[in-house]
């Protein structure tokens, strides 16, 4: 391919793919970020808390059902 | 990451009772050959080693297909604490079939052990597939 074809080649292409419109953001997004990772990584309303607590007791007063719930896991 | 949703719902469902099974299958295999417990759970291990994973991907798949967002948004963790609904008398039916004989405590305990188990699987759910569904990018 010639140093021409090249060129017209790279022309094409520019006319084929028009230029983005307005490039700039709306806004800044890097306060978003920054609040996004300040979130801890998991969080756990007290109902689940509630729920984890009273599987816990129930697992830890009747042991035996241990091996019954991992068979189904 | 747009390619394949299903077969990454698949995977982000099986991966947690895989890894919980190895430690399973390891605490089963000490307790059967080194403590020599009577229960010869081998006959009917087949259930948690390839019933119980592939339901847990399947049901992923389902939860995708039909209730994740954009469609519509249920709760992830109220679908797969509904599971245990269809694993417990699979299991049940997959200890008849082959002749194991539970043991009385099992059914004694069971009335108990079932909305422990909702309880669990709702949380595994929620929690844990939650984060490999938004790690594989289907959430």
């Amino acid at each position: 391919m010639s140093e021409r074809e090249m060129e017209e080649l790279k022309k094409l292409l520019k006319e084929s793919m028009p230029a983005v419109r307005g490039p700039e953001l709306r806004r800044d997004l890097w306060p978003a970020m920054r609040q996004r990772l300040a979130e801890p990584a998991i969080r756990m309303p007290w109902w689940d808390w509630a729920l984890l607590a009273a599987a816990a007791v129930v697992i830890l007063l009747f042991p035996t059902m241990i091996p019954t719930l991992l068979y189904h896991l | 990451m747009n390619k394949h949703p299903y077969v990454r719902a698949y995977l982000a469902g099986i991966a947690i009772p895989t890894a919980v099974l190895l430690l399973v299958m390891t605490g089963y295999t000490i307790v059967r050959y080194v403590y020599d417990i009577p229960v010869p759970i081998e006959k009917v291990i087949v259930f948690p080693m390839a019933a119980v994973p592939n339901a847990w991907g399947l049901w992923n798949v389902l939860y995708l297909a039909f209730l994740a967002k954009p469609k519509r948004h249920f709760s992830l963790g109220l679908f797969g604490g509904a599971l245990p609904l269809l694993l417990a008398p699979g299991g049940y039916v997959v200890t008849r079939l082959l002749g194991f004989a539970v043991p009385h405590e099992v059914y004694q305990i069971a009335p108990l052990a079932l909305p422990v188990g909702l309880i669990v699987y709702y949380l595994v759910w929620k929690y844990f597939v939650g984060f490999l569904n938004a790690e594989l990018g289907i959430a």
